[in-house]
């Protein structure tokens, strides 16, 4: 699978490998006893004497018990552990300890780029605002320059939808907020989504890193023309 | 039935195919032999070759409403000139509108033409047509008659006619007439409910086919509405949860139609809302709750030994709360204004004017069912902690009945969030109370806690008892005792505990503070240790087993299957740099399809098949089952899988429709839209095989073979009785009396069985305080 974002194409390659891993032993184990521990034609034997009114014989073997229950265990924690770094890049704080640094400058870009363990990386941000309400987005670009960050209208689908046009190579934080129902912005080739709570303030990182365009969708149902509650992003 | 009433039914019958049929047979002129066919009738009675008709200044395809005007003429037979009666026609339309522009034509109606009697000399007319707006074609069919004129003698003897046809193609394809979905649904469910009374009746009257007057009936039926007796109870509650299973099934195709296509209109997003709304609702509520409780109703106390359960008259109650709510969550519906939250009802929409009015009573409703399932969980709780049978302790309970313990005391604990949730949704929406109020101070997230403290719980709720059927399945099936007894129960019992514990993964994009992030993906996937040593502990029951396998055999081993993966699938969701991307997109709606309809659905069509014969004293046909697993897994598997893809190429959930990617912006890609028209056609598969297993079921009941008392060869207490068991199911001056097959269990419980003897009401010690 590929195609998401490197962060998202990283950890599915790890959770894949497990899962197959974990799938092919225990469907290998289902087929094998399915088949190899059938009944023979028309023969149904009472291997365990199991009778009618009597707790039947104790069938367990300890050992092999705490074995699938602390290897599953390990699993877990070693699936945790792999899922743990990815969560500080997603929701990185911002300040010098963060991924994306502090606020850009005048003219400062953020120059972005993606590392090796598929993190975003920028030497700083710009902030734009993201306004969600029954049915439509609004964008605001915070007086950033044209170059960086404009915004108008696209068809899609026959349809006018707000189209906000963002510079490849910069990094930029969505302060959004609702003034209605909850929403949720989801940018799919960013990988990101996050939900619009009205009352409160949500922030949502959005690194444009390469060209590219694709329609911004409400990912929280928020009432009829929900399904049409998209806007267009273009990265240029 | 007398022969009277008989004959007036069937007259009634006739009268009223008859006013069915009568207006149909005269919409076509071509269809039925008559005037229209013979062209006039005084001019002889077959057409003839040597007459040509034609129709001139129709256009190859029309425009919406302009008038064309359309000449009709004829070469060729008798006639001669001078004639008075040279010839005359009949121009019909399928569609659009005639009018005439000289005395020479009159019209039979709006799409039919014919001369005059000062037109009847004429060998061509002139008639206008307005065409319609549909954009259909168009069909003209003309008949013309070329005449002597010797009526004066010999009649109309030597008169020829002929017909010709013409088609005018339509700017489109014609829009099919608009449909109420909601009344698609209504007729389908009074079609279902009508069906359901025919098969009651028919029971009825299969049982005594010499007594089947009201009379009879009326006590009989009295019986069922009025019974404690928890057999019926259970019967009732099954019953329910199949009809709902088909209205939810039902919703779900609509669901399926709408988004076979993408910008598909099939139905508007208004009903497209309500449908996937009402479809969760129905399905989690309506269909899988009852169906569990159906079970749960009738195995409980036949596998504990007792007569029936603690409180028969509250479980009467619970039951009949049900029917009342459903009723109440569906009154929107009749009104159009069915509730349009999406299942979840997520605050503040659920509390803003945008919504239907329907909200409120869907509301009321589901505080119905909280009081049901509260009820259900003390009575359960009671009676496996009072009632069960001498000899039996905590620990030589059927897992079926520890799973039912589970699941109800995961449920007592959590419904009360959900039932005050409901109430302050209510308040707000009734007499204006602000607990969702933003604008007031009312806080949205509250609602989120409080559904999913709830709702996560809720999902193991159904599932749980799943686990309890295959672990009685296939112990018996591979006709061993289960691997691993007491692990099985510290594993639903550490479901249970977890439950509680995991929700926050519902809202891992609601803005969660970074720690509670990392705690709740750990907790989260720590669901995969208890339900990883459930499996684990299934696969080695069957290891040195003899698996007979039949029906029920099957779908515990294909529960197995889509259990599984559905699990495996469960795992991706903690892991939240990914599930930032999978949140809210089709991985997740395959994902619980593949744990609620692989796991609950497929542990209770299992259920079905193995105590069926038990419930009703009648063996299901082995080859009907056979064919409605195979039918229904591969149908399943091919509407379900494909969502996992789907998910991951970004398509969301809750949505009228989809995007495809185009030339000036990605969406999903276009093999989606393929995939999409897959899982719909796989979906009308699913629901159709699943007709095989009603089917099954309601010929078994009539003609099926008579069932012993245990078929299977299990060894809980419900093989013990006849089938179908008597009532009260065991005789309470006479219980039955556990044995053990090894003694030291019961006298020498484990460590964590000292432990968790002294969390529960020792059995010693509430018989010391009952003497």
């Amino acid at each position: 699978m590929s195609g998401v974002t490197p962060l998202f194409d990283a950890i599915w390659d790890d959770y894949m490998f497990w899962s197959i891993l974990v799938g092919a032993f225990s469907f290998g184990w289902l087929y094998h006893h399915t088949y190899y521990y059938r009944a023979k034609e028309g023969e149904s034997p009472n291997i365990d004497n199991l009778e009618v009114g009597v707790f039947p014989k104790e069938y367990d073997n300890f050992k092999l018990e705490v074995t699938w229950t602390v290897l599953p265990f390990i699993l877990i924690v070693w699936l945790t552990y792999i899922s743990w770094a990815p969560l500080d890049a997603v929701w990185s704080q911002t300040g010098p300890d963060g991924y994306h640094g502090s606020v850009c400058e005048d003219g400062q870009s953020s120059n972005n780029f993606i590392d090796a363990s598929g993190y975003v990386r920028s030497e700083c941000y710009h902030e734009i605002g993201i306004e969600g309400q029954q049915w439509f987005w609004e964008f605001d670009c915070y007086g950033l320059s044209e170059e960086l960050c404009a915004t108008d209208y696209a068809t899609v689908e026959g349809e006018l939808k707000p189209h906000l046009i963002l510079k490849a190579g910069e990094t930029y934080l969505a302060e959004m907020t609702s003034i209605d129902v909850t929403h949720a912005v989801k940018n799919t080739e960013f990988g990101m989504m996050e939900d619009v709570v009205p009352g409160q303030t949500a922030y949502l990182w959005m690194p444009a890193v390469e060209d590219t365009s694709f329609l911004m969708l409400c990912a929280e149902y928020c009432g009829d023309n929900h399904a049409y509650m998209v806007a267009q992003i273009t990265v240029e | 039935m007398n022969n009277s009433t008989s004959r007036r039914l069937a007259l009634l019958a006739i009268l009223a195919i008859a006013m069915v049929v009568v207006p149909a047979v005269t919409s076509l002129p071509a269809g039925i032999a008559g005037v229209k066919d013979s062209g006039c009738n005084c001019h002889g009675t077959e057409a003839d070759s040597s007459v040509t008709a034609s129709i001139t200044g129709l256009p190859e395809t029309y425009n919406a409403s302009e008038t064309y005007a359309v000449t009709v003429s004829f070469s060729g037979g008798p006639s001669t000139d001078g004639n008075m009666n040279l010839g005359g026609f009949n121009l019909w339309a399928s569609d659009g509108t005639f009018s005439t522009v000289d005395d020479s034509t009159q019209l039979w109606g709006p799409s039919e033409a014919s001369h005059t009697e000062s037109g009847n000399d004429q060998r061509s007319w002139t008639v206008d047509w307005t065409a319609p707006e549909s954009g259909a074609n168009v069909n003209f069919i003309l008949h013309v008659n070329s005449v002597n004129g010797n009526e004066g003698n010999g009649g109309s003897s030597g008169d020829m006619w002929n017909r010709a046809d013409v088609t005018v193609l339509g700017f489109g394809d014609a829009p099919l007439p608009e449909v109420d979905p909601f009344k698609v649904l209504a007729t389908l469910v009074v079609i279902s409910g009508v069906m359901l009374s025919i098969v009651v009746l028919y029971i009825f009257y299969r049982k005594n086919p010499d007594s089947f007057d009201w009379e009879n009936f009326s006590p009989w039926i009295s019986e069922w509405l009025t019974s404690t007796d928890h057999k019926k109870i259970g019967t009732l509650y099954f019953v329910q949860g199949l009809f709902f299973l088909g209205v939810g099934g039902i919703m779900a195709l609509m669901i399926r139609m709408q988004l076979a296509v993408p910008g598909n209109d099939f139905i508007s997003q208004d009903y497209y809302n309500q449908f996937f709304t009402l479809h969760g609702t129905t399905m989690i509520f309506l269909a899988a709750m009852p169906l569990i409780n159906g079970f749960a109703n009738w195995m409980v106390p036949l596998q504990i030994g007792a007569p029936d359960l603690a409180f028969p008259r509250l479980n009467a109650m619970s039951f009949w709360l049900q029917p009342v709510a459903a009723l109440l969550i569906f009154t929107g519906v009749f009104s159009g204004q069915g509730a349009d939250t999406g299942w979840t009802g997520y605050a503040p929409y659920v509390v803003t004017e945008t919504t239907h009015s329907g909200v409120s009573m869907w509301a009321a409703g589901q505080l119905m069912l909280v009081a049901s399932s509260t009820l259900t969980g003390i009575n359960f709780l009671t009676t496996m902690a009072v009632m069960r049978a001498p000899g039996m302790g905590w620990f030589q309970m059927p897992l079926f009945t520890w799973s039912i313990l589970v699941a109800n005391l995961m449920l007592f604990l959590s419904i009360p969030a959900f039932g005050v949730g409901l109430i302050q949704v209510y308040l707000d929406r009734t007499i204006g109370t602000a607990f969702y109020d933003v604008a007031s101070g009312g806080d949205p997230l509250l609602w989120s806690h409080l559904f999913w403290y709830f709702g996560h719980p809720e999902v193991y709720v159904v599932i749980v008892p799943a686990f309890g059927v295959i672990s009685e399945v296939i112990a018996t099936s591979a006709r061993r005792s289960i691997f691993g007894y007491k692990s099985m129960v510290y594993a639903m019992a550490g479901i249970g505990l977890v439950s509680f514990i995991v929700y926050g993964h519902h809202m891992f994009t609601s803005g969660m503070s970074p720690t509670l992030r990392f705690i709740t993906m750990l907790t989260t996937m720590l669901v995969a240790v208890p339900t990883g040593i459930k499996i684990f502990n299934w696969l080695k029951t069957m290891h040195g087993g003899s698996l007979v396998y039949r029906t029920h055999t099957l779908w515990t081993l294909g529960f197995l299957v889509t259990f599984t993966l559905g699990g495996i699938s469960g795992m991706f969701f903690p892991s939240m740099g990914m599930d930032v991307h999978l949140h809210e997109t089709y991985f997740v709606v395959a994902h619980f399809h593949y744990v609620l309809v692989g796991g609950t659905v497929f542990g209770f069509f299992a259920a079905i098949y193995y105590w069926y014969p038990k419930m009703t004293g009648r063996m299901l046909d082995e080859r009907l089952g056979v064919l409605h697993f195979l039918t229904a897994f591969i149908s399943y598997n091919a509407l379900f899988w494909p969502m996992h893809r789907l998910g991951v190429v970004g398509m969301i959930r809750r949505t009228h429709t989809y995007y495809i990617t185009t030339d000036d912006f990605n969406a999903l890609p276009e093999w989606a839209a393929d995939w999409n028209m897959l899982i719909s056609m796989s979906a009308f598969l699913f629901f159709a095989s699943n007709l095989i297993m009603v089917y099954n079921m309601i010929k078994s009941l009539i003609r099926g073979d008579k069932a012993p008392a245990d078929p299977w060869g299990g060894w809980s207490f419900e093989w013990m009785t006849a089938s179908p068991p008597p009532t009260p199911s065991f005789d309470p001056h006479n219980l039955p009396e556990l044995k053990d097959a090894n003694e030291h269990v019961a006298n020498e419980p484990g460590i964590f069985g000292q432990i968790f003897r002294r969390l529960m009401v020792s059995d010693d010690a509430a018989e010391e305080e009952s003497h």
